[in-house]
């Protein structure tokens, strides 16, 4: 049993990360129907920024999320007003391929500027703690602090969007830019916000996991395929359908230890004999392309 | 006026001189060779690491260093072929099979090398190789460790470090060397106490021919492989990959990693309070540098097979001094990377000087008879010998490996004491490990 209560708690937990890590992905594209390739490059600078402050300062890594969420934020205003604006002119290729070079720049600077090795948090107030749940089941405090944090920053992105005047002139954009502009919103600021908001939410996600997973310039493509799929499962541009669908891909990576459950709770020798974990990622892109052949607009996305 | 026309006709006269004497005598040829490691990616470190043991062999083939007690320290470049040079021209894989073949054609085709060194990666050493014996182009593998890769009886493929069958085996020797009380300070363990067993692997070419190995030889010694598993290296978690490990309450738990996920790896176990009497990893990531500085002494009582510990530099002369050499120019000892680097490097040099002749066919004939004894490599090997036909063709007959565990010496400092083979050992060995 504790093999099943402690996948379900692993999953749930390391889903409400994946889910931060998807919301930028999916503001972006509910605001502006633009793909950024970018996107886990984001969340690479977010570790970085968090690490390296981190080191420099002497303190806890933890106090380092708001200044990754104000590096993600200047980062995704400066890329959209110096780079993407210009984007949104040309035809749709033109801005999938210039978020796929915003990619290999970000990647190959970061390269550039910090070595290609894996580098690690060593301290931190949270950093090798554990908290024993009862039943075997011991959940590190870094992934519990990471999903706390995921969930207070969706409450948070939630609150601006739907209880605020920036936020609702946000989503009026997102639902007809042509509408919003004659109600005299600045949709051009309004894609700057996204871009800043999306990129600040990524970049904290990336100061949350860098307390227990190492950063190289290469982490942000793994992260870009989980969110890819968050993004399809719960919808193009729904901030509620990226938590849950968080949670879902999160339950799905947890798929080996389920199996395991129910090898030890049938006695199956079958079951035992396959092992699950080489393919913990493949049906994460099973479901991604599933939802993409049967339900294209996700589980929460809009019908139009 | 005079004067002037006087000192110009003299400078020209001088560099006549000059170009006909050097038309006369050549300079010494440079032999390049090329090098294929992961100089960037998630296995960096261990790339810089091959990097500098193969620069610093090169270094003391090409000048002459009487301080150091071996052949090639004394002639100052290959003496057969006119104090020719080595120059080595290194290529970065990525770990990418399909990069590692494309530069290995580039060197081939472009660069016009005599041959190739590498490539660390079991699976890029596959595909370089291939292409080697495509082109008839020699190539000496330093430090990949899947045994199937001598087993394809290739022409132009020799390795010198000793593959996963002998170090696994070695593993096993230490397992029933615990239970018949041949480990240094550890009384006879009872063998139903240390019978259960559970591995993971990082799951290309390497990792999944190390866990086939592990299984294959525990049938072979009476231990039961209880959960056998494949693992992703660039898993953003491996939390369920240690729930399921633990679930088996395993007595030995068996690694075979990169650097990345190795330290990933013994967070998650230490993060999950995982315990089990014995955790082994078979070197890579768990001998990385970044291991121990990133673990600090998380890592203290876990077991790793390796082929240099700096201990060894104690008892072999020849490994003290090359190891003063590295540890003045890289700020750290050798490790098992660097030195198995630098021995690749130093076959290379042995088999041209024996040959006299950079032709693959001379190359190819001198590779297959050379005969390098113990005494010349810093390794604590028996010599490089090549296998000349058989099953396992190319692979170096003459190799070993040792077990070392990590201990805190009496300075505090983390060091790699050597528990295998059991008449060499430098400490007793701490058993069980301790609980995280």
């Amino acid at each position: 049993m504790e093999i099943l209560v402690g996948s379900l708690v692993a999953g749930l937990l390391i889903g409400m990360l994946f889910a931060l890590i998807a919301l930028g992905l999916t503001i972006i594209f509910g605001m502006m129907d633009i793909v950024n390739f970018a996107h886990g490059e984001f969340l690479m600078l977010g570790m970085y920024t968090a690490l390296l402050t981190s080191q420099a300062s002497g303190l806890d890594p933890l106090l380092m999320i708001p200044v990754a969420g104000a590096v993600g934020y200047a980062l995704g205003v400066a890329c959209y007003y110096g780079f993407v604006k210009f984007l949104l002119r040309g035809p749709m290729v033109a801005q999938l391929l210039g978020t796929f070079g915003l990619m290999l720049f970000l990647r190959n600077l970061a390269l550039l500027l910090f070595g290609s090795e894996d580098r690690t948090i060593h301290s931190g107030v949270l950093v090798n703690r554990a908290f024993d749940l009862g039943m075997g089941v011991v959940v590190p405090a870094t992934k519990l602090a990471g999903a706390v944090m995921a969930v207070i920053s969706f409450a948070a992105v939630w609150l601006l969007m739907h209880r605020t005047r920036t936020g609702k002139a946000m989503v009026a954009t997102a639902l007809n830019r042509q509408g919003a502009r004659y109600m005299g919103i600045s949709t051009e600021r309004m894609n700057g916000l996204a871009w800043g908001i999306g990129a600040a939410t990524v970049t904290i996600a990336g100061a949350l996991l860098v307390n227990f997973w190492s950063v190289t310039p290469y982490v942000g493509l793994l992260f870009t395929m989980i969110a890819f799929a968050i993004v399809a499962l719960g919808g193009f541009g729904s901030v509620p359908g990226a938590f849950f669908a968080g949670l879902i891909v999160g339950l799905i990576t947890e798929i080996p230890g389920f199996w395991d459950f129910f090898t030890y709770l049938t006695g199956s020798s079958w079951m035992a004999g396959i092992s699950m974990t080489p393919f913990k990622y493949t049906w994460v892109y099973l479901a991604y392309f599933l939802i993409m052949l049967i339900r294209p607009r996700g589980l929460f996305g809009w019908k139009n | 006026m005079m004067k002037t026309r006087s000192v110009l006709w003299a400078v020209c006269l001088a560099l006549a001189v000059i170009a006909v004497f050097r038309t006369a005598c050549p300079a010494a040829e440079t032999i390049k060779i090329g090098v294929i490691y992961p100089l960037t990616g998630g296995a960096a470190a261990e790339g810089r690491e091959l990097r500098a043991g193969a620069e610093l062999a090169a270094r003391i083939a090409n000048d002459v260093m009487p301080g150091i007690d071996m052949d090639m320290a004394r002639r100052g470049g290959i003496t057969s072929l006119g104090g020719a040079k080595i120059e080595l021209i290194f290529k970065d894989h990525e770990g990418n099979p399909t990069l590692g073949a494309d530069l290995a054609k580039q060197l081939i085709l472009d660069n016009k090398v005599v041959g190739i060194l590498g490539c660390y990666h079991s699976s890029v050493t596959k595909t370089v190789s291939a292409v080697c014996e495509q082109y008839g182009i020699p190539m000496i593998n330093d430090s990949s460790t899947s045994p199937a890769l001598t087993q394809r009886d290739f022409k132009w493929f020799w390795r010198t470090t000793p593959h996963d069958v002998t170090f696994t085996r070695d593993l096993f020797e230490l397992l029933k060397g615990l239970t018949e009380g041949k480990v240094k300070g550890v009384p006879a363990v009872p063998g139903d106490q240390i019978k259960k067993l559970v591995s993971a692997c990082e799951k290309t070419e390497w990792g999944s021919q190390v866990s086939e190995t592990i299984e294959g030889f525990a049938k072979q010694y009476g231990f039961i492989v209880q959960k056998s598993m494949l693992y992703a290296a660039k898993s953003a978690d491996l939390s369920s990959e240690v729930r399921s490990l633990q679930a088996v309450k395993p007595d030995a738990m068996l690694f075979a990693s990169y650097a990345s996920d190795a330290i990933l790896m013994v967070k998650t176990l230490k993060a999950q309070k995982a315990c089990a009497k014995i955790i082994w990893g078979q070197n890579a990531g768990f001998e990385a540098p970044e291991f121990r500085s990133t673990l600090g002494d998380d890592v203290v009582g876990i077991l790793t097979r390796t082929v240099f510990a700096p201990r060894v530099a104690a008892v072999k002369k020849v490994s003290g001094q090359v190891n003063e050499l590295y540890k003045k120019e890289i700020g750290h000892d050798l490790s098992g990377a660097s030195a198995r680097a630098f021995t690749g490097l130093q076959t290379w040099v042995e088999i041209l000087e024996k040959a006299g002749s950079t032709k693959p066919e001379d190359i190819q004939k001198t590779a297959n008879s050379i005969s390098i004894p113990g005494e010349q490599l810093i390794v604590p090997w028996r010599g490089i010998k090549f296998a000349a036909a058989g099953a396992d063709r190319g692979q170096n007959e003459l190799g070993s490996g040792i077990i070392g565990q990590y201990q805190k010496d009496k300075d505090g400092n983390i060091v790699l004491e050597i528990i295998y083979p059991f008449d060499v050992s430098t400490a007793n060995m701490i058993y069980p490990f301790k609980a995280f």
